[in-house]
Order: C-alpha cells, then structure tokens, then sequence
C-alpha cells in the first residue's frame, strides 16, 4: 500500500495537486461544507425516527426530503476525499486515522441503507426500539468520522509513534 | 483596547499555555470546530432555503425554524469556545493574518445581517410563513446567509494554510541557506 502511495505521490496529477495550496484549501473548505449537509440531512432522518423533528409527517416523507442531499453530498465528498488523498497519498494511506474513518463511513452507509429498509413502510411514530438505536448509532459513528477525519494531521499525537 | 495587547494578553494566558503544551488537546479541538461549524452551516442551510421556498412553503417556516435554531446556537457556543481555544496559543499570529481578519469580518457580517432579518424581515412572517412566498427581503437575507457562511467556512480553512507565512518578506532580506 505504501510503495502504491509513494507511486501516486510521484504522479502528475498528484504534483500539480501538492503545488497549488488554494486548490488543496479548497477542497478541503468543500469538504467540510458537505460534511453540514450529509451531517444535518443524516440528523433530521434520524431525529424524525427518535420522534424529535417533523413529527407531522410521514418517515417517507421526511425520508425523501433530506436523503437526496445526504447522498449527493456524501457523492461530493468522496470526490473531493479523492483529490484530497491524491494530493498527499503517504500521509493518507500511513494513517491509522484515515483507515478508522474508511471503516467506520461503510458501518455508516450500511446503517442508513438499513434504516431505510426498516422504515420503508412506516406510517406510526413507534420504530422498533433496534430501529431507534441504529438511527441513534449513526450519529454517534458520524461525529467519530469527523473526529478522524480531523485526527489524520495529527495520527501521531493522537495514536503514538507505533503508526 | 489595542487589538494586539488583547492578542498578547490571550497568549499568556494559562489555557494558551496549556493549548500549546498539550500534545492531544489541538487535534479534539479543531475535530469539535469543524464539527460544530458543519451542523451551523447544514441546520442554517434548511432554514435559508425554506426562505427561499425550498422544497416547498406547505410547512411553515416558524416550524422549521423552531426545531433547527436549538441546533445552530448550541452548534455556535462550542464553535465560539472551540475557536477562542485555538486562537489563544498564536493569538498575535492570528490577529495580523489577513484570512483570520476577513473571517472575523465576514462573521460580523453574518450578524449584522441576522440582526437586520430578525428586525425587520421576520415581523411580516405571519404573511408568508406558510403557503405563500417570501418577500425579496427575506430571500435577500436567505441568501446572504448562505453565501456569508460558505464565505466563514473558506476563510477559516485558509487560515490553516497561511498562518504564520502571511507575510512579505522585505526586499532587502537576504537568505543564506546551508549546503
């Protein structure tokens, strides 16, 4: 994985990337405003399954209204975390963060497809107490995602030098 | 008071000291900023866009607003604590860089334009709070909104890119370097 990252680094397209500090920024500034979207849109289906927001309205409905942000700002920040980590490959792929936080996104997208698939056909405010943990979980999993996502710039402090 | 005496003050401070010396404190820091910053931005973003009707005007906007400014402003004290916290360490540095001051300054903006929306738009809200469009004011509003936070978010970014290089060096500098 090392020697592909090291491979990457060298590439054209990764140089042009490491010599333009805005467009890095930029990505980045990118990244972070999609993390708002698929974040909120991720929190308002949740809280509609915990009972908290929209209680009006159906989960569908709900469900409709914010999942169609969610994924396309979770499509904008896998393209912009590509760039990111074509920018800078050995750092990324040398990161006990950057794993953690890959690992932990597919639980994440595993738990909002389920999710769905538990609340597809539900009119009543009562999801099954396993729906309302998940709807709780993924939240909890998204703030670790953020965490580790910030932590990549700093693996060793935060995990030691064994990394 | 002179804004870098204020800055030299913040930098002496034992939470500067301790932000500075702790190998852990920075990394949860900035984790919980960027945290915080996100949820203002993405729970702001509802709010401004039902302004602009979107989805649609079927829900009344006072709800929406209702459930969503809980989030904001809890979201905005930790940012606020959070940001103070990573200011202190290099305060002196942070007042004399130029993204840091136009974050501060699009921020100041972002209240200003709050002030005036609460103020003023938001009085005629029974008139468009449901099933029916917002006056232009509003929109305005809506969309200062967004673009002054996107604006925050740039800049506060930036800052990580040019802190403590924000400067011309003098022509008459010369360097000598080694080898």
């Amino acid at each position: 994985m090392v020697e592909f990252a090291n491979w990457l680094q060298s590439t054209p397209f990764s140089v042009a990337l490491q010599t333009r500090t805005w467009l890095i920024a930029l990505l980045q500034a990118i990244h972070i405003l999609m993390i708002g979207v698929v974040f909120v849109s991720l929190l308002m289906i949740s809280l509609r399954v915990l009972d908290r927001v929209h209680r009006e309205e159906a989960f569908s409905t709900v469900w409709d209204r914010f999942a169609p942000w969610m994924w396309t700002g979770l499509a904008a920040m896998a393209l912009t975390g590509l760039f990111l980590i074509i920018g800078e490959p050995v750092r990324q792929a040398t990161a006990t963060s950057f794993w953690l936080k890959m690992g932990l996104l597919v639980v994440a997208v595993a738990c909002v497809l389920w999710l769905r698939r538990a609340t597809k056909n539900q009119a009543g405010p009562d999801p099954a107490r396993a729906t309302r943990l998940v709807a709780g979980g993924v939240i909890a999993i998204l703030v670790v995602i953020v965490f580790l996502g910030r932590a990549i710039a700093y693996d060793v402090e935060v995990w030691g030098s064994w990394t | 008071m002179d804004l870098k005496l204020f800055a030299e003050a913040a930098q002496s401070t034992g939470v500067a000291e301790w932000m500075r010396t702790s190998v852990k404190a920075m990394p949860f820091i900035e984790a919980t900023h960027v945290l915080c910053v996100a949820l203002i931005f993405g729970s702001i973003l509802i709010v401004d866009l039902r302004m602009l009707g979107y989805p649609h005007t079927k829900r009344p906007w006072t709800r929406t607003y209702s459930e969503l400014i809980r989030i904001t402003w809890a979201a905005f004290a930790v940012a606020v604590i959070t940001g103070a916290l990573m200011f202190a360490p290099n305060a002196v540095t942070y007042v004399g860089n130029t993204a840091f001051q136009f974050k501060m300054l699009a921020l100041a903006a972002v209240g200003v334009n709050m002030l005036i929306f609460q103020s003023v738009s938001a009085r005629s809200v029974a008139a468009w709070d449901q099933h029916a469009s917002a006056p232009l004011s509003v929109k305005l509003a809506g969309v200062l909104s967004i673009l002054l936070w996107i604006t925050v978010i740039m800049l506060g970014r930036w800052i990580g890119f040019t802190k403590g290089y924000d400067f011309t060096v003098p022509e008459d500098v010369q360097f000598e370097f080694p080898g």
